[in-house]
């Protein structure tokens, strides 16, 4: 089935990308890869008058490292928003400062979908079951946006506000997302549950990021769940368990019962709001033992 | 239907065409140049039969939109073949049975010859996880991957 038509501007700058869409209001839209906006418009879920292509815009698509590439990373990555899936697997850069991340973009869809479909993409049309977004809700991700009133950083954990609904106002776009370096001792793991196959959306995806102490406790846990909730979330009861204690096969467990009762699952062919629960508890727990015992 | 005039070149000739803004990739080749080799299959970027190459890397052309292949390199199943030779990865399909109805050997032969382009030697998990977005529902896969697998043989390899 052909698209309905629509008419297609590739600004070359971000302000007229954003002076675009503020005349055009709620027909106008950005594109990015189109892997999800494509599927939107053949099935008549919207109807643009105006797609707003950010492809001629320099720069949206790098991926930095604030600092010497052989020496300490201060500042963390940067991430622009139109670096597809498949080119923030393949970084050095990702892989040395948060390979997590990494791990987290080669689990999205097929290497296809991966080719074409971008961070910025993922993370502003506000998939519950995104790949990504658990990944750098772990690692305290911000994402930078820009606007008809400038410029604003976001903290991820305060972007995602409801089903599809994030915190994008009227013609802003998410320009890049910044990942802070961790301290050298964290350590890191993605775990993605589909009950099909391999390319399908997640049941529960589990990213955990932990920082051991040296004297064997876990000074810090950070872990991100997607697919569970309406947006993607932290799983602030495991981590509150967690934190300072020692990684007890008692204490993971506990931890892994809190997410379960932190999540807020839905219904759909994936799974039942129940399954996804009790997953939620068999995989938090699977990717902690990871994280402890290698 | 009024359109954006660009330039592409599809399996190395350099097309000029009228495309309105919002045709696919599919539709650009399917019916505008007239290249029917590429397939229409659920139109979400699911079933993969719709794989073409832009710039050596696969696409979903049902969700590429035509106007972003401007002064790009898009090569389809039509452009495998070099001096009317079949591309070893079509010969190799055909010596492995790994054909059915067809509806999704173009796209599988693009996502192999990708596979291939980037990873000349590639290992069985390589070639299921290059091949994990592309659903065939005849063969059961297992001569697909035969076929890929065979094609990157050289000479003197020991067959398994």
């Amino acid at each position: 089935m052909t698209l309905p038509a629509f008419e297609y501007r590739e600004p070359e700058t971000l302000e007229e990308a954003i002076e675009l869409l503020r005349e055009g209001g709620d027909e106008a839209r950005v594109i990015g890869g189109g892997t999800a906006l494509v599927v939107m418009l053949r099935a008549r879920l919207v109807r643009p008058r105006l797609l707003v292509g950010l492809g001629g815009i320099s720069g949206l698509g790098d991926i930095q490292v604030d600092g010497p590439l052989d020496g300490p990373v201060d500042g963390g990555l940067r991430i622009g928003a139109l670096a597809t899936h498949r080119e923030i697997e393949r970084s050095r850069e990702v892989r040395r400062v948060a390979p997590l991340l990494g791990e987290a973009c080669g689990r999205v869809g097929s290497p296809t979908i991966r080719n074409m479909g971008t961070l910025g993409g993922n993370l502003a049309y506000g998939e519950a079951a995104s790949d990504p977004a658990p990944a750098l809700l772990a690692l305290d991700a911000r994402v930078t946006v820009s606007g008809p009133a400038g410029e604003r950083t976001v903290p991820l954990a305060g972007f995602f506000h409801d089903f599809y609904e994030t915190a994008l106002g009227p013609a802003e776009i998410l320009t890049a997302v910044h990942v802070p370096s961790s301290p050298a001792p964290a350590r890191s793991t993605f775990v993605k549950y589909t009950c099909l196959s391999e390319e399908e959306r997640a049941v529960v995806s589990v990213a955990a990021v932990v920082l051991p102490g040296p004297d064997g406790t876990w000074t810090e846990a950070r872990i991100g769940l997607g697919g569970v909730a309406p947006t993607p979330i932290r799983a602030r009861g495991a981590e509150a368990v967690l934190g300072g204690g020692r990684p007890t096969d008692g204490r993971l467990r506990e931890a892994a019962a809190a997410a379960a009762a932190d999540v807020d699952p839905l219904d759909d062919r994936q799974g039942s709001a129940e399954y996804r629960r009790a997953m939620t508890e068999v995989w938090v727990r699977r990717a902690l033992e990871t994280l402890r015992d290698g | 239907m009024p359109g954006t005039r660009l330039s592409v070149w599809v399996n190395e000739r350099l097309h000029v065409a009228e495309v309105p803004a919002h045709w696919t990739l599919l539709q650009l080749l399917t019916d505008a140049l007239d290249l029917a080799g590429t397939k229409d299959g659920c139109g979400q970027g699911v079933c993969g039969a719709c794989t073409v190459l832009v710039d050596g890397q696969t696409v979903r052309a049902c969700l590429f939109l035509a106007v972003r292949a401007r002064d790009r390199r898009v090569t389809t199943v039509e452009g495998l073949r070099t001096d009317g030779a079949l591309h070893r990865l079509q010969q190799a399909f055909i010596d492995a049975g790994a054909v059915q109805c067809g509806f999704c050997t173009p796209g599988m032969l693009l996502a192999a010859s990708a596979l291939l382009a980037e990873t000349p030697r590639p290992t069985e998990d390589d070639v299921r996880e290059a091949l994990v977005g592309n659903l065939c529902r005849c063969t059961g896969y297992a001569r697909i991957v035969r076929a890929v697998l065979a094609a990157t043989r050289l000479p003197g390899d020991t067959v398994a």
